[in-house]
């Protein structure tokens, strides 16, 4: 068993031995396999080719003596400019509490404002360091007002940026007026519905009470509180008087307590009531039939002096007879006349 | 560009429209406004020292850049005012033919972009003669002239060079880190250059990589806007001699774009694979004798038999049901007054 064991293992494909270099592709002879398998190479068990692992140069010495050669000590700082620095401190993550990390490696490479914000606060912790020993060595950073000198980016290019950026600003603005717009719109469409709504109600609140109270479910009139002033002419069918006085309506105010106004009721006290004419002088059936207040005599004109006193009602008038001081009153113009003379 | 000869006397050469004086005692130019003539006259950086520190720094490119390759080599140039361009290089022609280049122009640093495959963006910056060289793989290209890069300086202004701490632990950032310094820092006294420092160049470790930006200093106390352009360097390796030489360092977390692209490619080829794969299982699966199940197991889970019942046939019809039709109801109005 063990021996097929073996002689299975050598046929099968990329054996390799430990410690040589990198194979081919190509196998090794079963020759070869047989000597590294006697020397004790191989072990049992499946062997597969591996590669050998890429050595990494670094030349630590190396790069040392490079740079000592390299490094041009005869030069001072103010040719050079270097600084090594790490960045200022966060003032936005200290306002937090936040604990800032100061060193590069704990940056995360994909959080791109933050990285970003990295570098800024290594430039200005440079250029805070770097002031003072530019001041002393009169190297100035700032250039004076009327230095006039060609620029990195030409005009142009900066006219461009700044119009880019006053478009971008321009555009917020905009689509910020344009939500506040919307927000607007929506808020007062929402009230116009609420207001409606609530119009609604009552009117059906309203209607309903009506019709309950026409179908005799309620003898109590409080819904006609709220419309004081539309009076209601045609009574309903049963029920009393047209006007009354019970709850009040929360909405109206206090100008419609105790019934009408004031004013309206003194005007009422000296003319009498307002509103429709009752009708009381118009004509009906009966009063056309009564004919109690027919006098004959003074209806053909026949009575005299006496006949006048005792005329009543709508018996006709007397017709022309006598002028003046007769029994008849006389006509118009000779009133006038009378009058005239006296 | 004409090879402009110096005066080894420290005048400077007549400047764009500015009126070369030589100030007795060199102090800054804001002195040497004159009251009589309306010029503003601003001595030469020369004429205030000896221009000595002699970097020169050669910038040019390989065939088959793209836009954004050229500009941000033309951005370089107008940053550093101690550069030179030349001519894009044959890419026949192998890597050491860039010192002879440089020795004809006389430079003693280079900076060589060098594209593959249209694609990716190599960079080498190189001490001339004798020193360290090392390539990088420039990733994130974004150039003075885009615009959100909102700052500006003067052109050939001396730049202000800050470095993470990282860089003085390893050697090799170190070596970098001098490279770095030599290569960038405009040297005083450069007769192209002006003697304000008002922009900071940044050089920060991140995810293994170089990132430089470039800030312009607005306020003494350091309120700061961009100006570009900004990179990510990715090192590769660190040779010994100018383009070439024994490797002194390669970086153990650089991987190929090739590679990247290679692994990219294999996994979509492998999803592939796999789904091809099981769709053939599964034909498999279906061309297979299939056992054929007569009697189904769970047929009698639900049988609950009844209890029988004799069998029972009518021969008369149902009884008619009784239909309700008219429910009398009161009027609502009396039902109401019921009520």
């Amino acid at each position: 068993m063990i021996l097929v064991n073996k002689t299975m293992d050598i046929n099968e494909d990329d054996e390799q031995l430990g410690e040589t270099s990198e194979e081919d592709d190509s196998e090794l002879s079963d020759g070869e396999l047989q000597d590294a398998f006697a020397k004790g190479l191989l072990k049992p068990g499946l062997n597969f080719t591996t590669q050998e692992p890429k050595k990494i140069v670094n030349n630590v010495e190396g790069l040392k003596q490079c740079l000592a050669d390299f490094r041009k000590n005869t030069l001072p700082w103010v040719e050079r400019l270097d600084m090594v620095n790490l960045p200022a401190d966060d003032i936005v993550a200290k306002s937090e509490g936040r604990l800032d990390n100061k060193a590069s490696g704990d940056l995360n490479p994909d959080d791109d404002f933050q990285r970003e914000m990295f570098f800024y606060r290594q430039a200005q912790a440079a250029v805070l360091e770097a002031m003072p020993r530019l001041l002393k060595l009169k190297i100035a950073t700032k250039r004076p007002e009327d230095y006039f000198a060609e620029m990195a980016k030409s005009d142009q290019q900066m006219q461009k940026i700044r119009k880019k950026l006053i478009m971008k600003q321009t555009m917020m603005e905009k689509s910020e007026k344009a939500k506040k717009l919307r927000e607007q719109r929506k808020y007062g469409k929402k009230v116009q519905v609420e207001v409606i709504q609530k119009r609604q109600k009552e009117k059906k609140a309203m209607m309903s009470a009506v019709k309950k109270y026409q179908k005799g479910m309620t003898d109590k009139l409080d819904f006609l509180e709220g419309d004081q002033k539309t009076a209601k002419g045609g009574a309903p069918a049963k029920g009393g008087a047209g006007k009354t006085a019970g709850g009040q309506t929360p909405d109206k105010k206090a100008t419609n307590k105790k019934g009408p106004n004031a004013k309206r009721k003194y005007k009422d006290q000296r003319f009498g009531f307002g509103g429709k004419k009752s009708g009381t002088k118009w004509n009906t059936k009966d009063s056309h039939n009564d004919v109690s207040g027919f006098r004959a005599k003074v209806a053909h004109g026949k009575g005299g002096k006496g006949g006048k006193g005792g005329k009543a009602g709508p018996g006709g008038k007397g017709g022309r007879g006598p002028a003046k001081g007769g029994a008849k009153r006389p006509g118009k113009n000779a009133r006038k006349k009378m009058k005239g003379r006296s | 560009m004409s090879a402009l000869k110096r005066k080894r006397g420290g005048k400077g050469p007549g400047g764009k429209a500015k009126k070369v004086k030589l100030v007795e005692n060199g102090n800054e130019p804001r002195n040497t406004e004159t009251e009589q003539n309306k010029e503003i006259s601003v001595p030469a950086p020369v004429s205030m020292g000896k221009w000595r520190n002699k970097e020169r720094v050669l910038v040019f490119s390989s065939r088959g850049i793209n836009y954004r390759t050229r500009h941000l080599m033309q951005d370089l140039r107008t940053m550093m005012p101690h550069t030179k361009a030349d001519t894009k290089m044959d890419r026949k022609d192998k890597l050491f033919v860039i010192n002879e280049v440089c020795e004809i122009k006389n430079c003693n640093k280079c900076i060589f972009f060098e594209a593959k495959k249209k694609q990716d963006l190599y960079m080498w910056v190189a001490n001339v003669p004798h020193g360290p060289s090392a390539k990088f793989l420039v990733q994130n290209v974004h150039t003075l002239a885009e615009l959100k890069m909102t700052g500006n300086c003067l052109k050939g202004s001396r730049p202000l060079l800050s470095f993470d701490p990282q860089f003085d632990k390893e050697p090799h950032y170190a070596l970098l880190k001098e490279l770095f310094i030599q290569t960038f820092s405009t040297p005083q006294y450069h007769p192209r250059s002006q003697p304000f420092v008002d922009h900071v160049f940044t050089f920060t470790i991140t995810d293994n990589r170089i990132w430089f930006r470039n800030y312009q200093i607005i306020e003494e106390d350091a309120s700061m806007v961009e100006i570009g352009p900004r990179f990510v360097l990715n090192l590769i390796k660190i040779f010994q001699g100018s383009f070439g030489g024994p490797t002194l360092f390669e970086n153990p977390h650089f991987e190929s774009p090739n590679t990247r692209r290679r692994v990219i490619r294999m996994a979509t080829a492998s999803r592939l694979r796999e789904r091809q794969m099981v769709k053939e299982l599964q034909k498999l699966k279906r061309t297979e004798n299939k056992e054929v199940v007569t009697r189904d197991v769970t047929d009698d889970v639900f049988a609950t038999p009844a209890e029988e019942r004799p069998v029972h046939i009518e021969l008369e019809a149902p009884a008619a049901k009784v239909v309700k039709k008219n429910k009398h109801k009161a009027f609502k109005r009396q039902r109401m007054q019921k009520r």
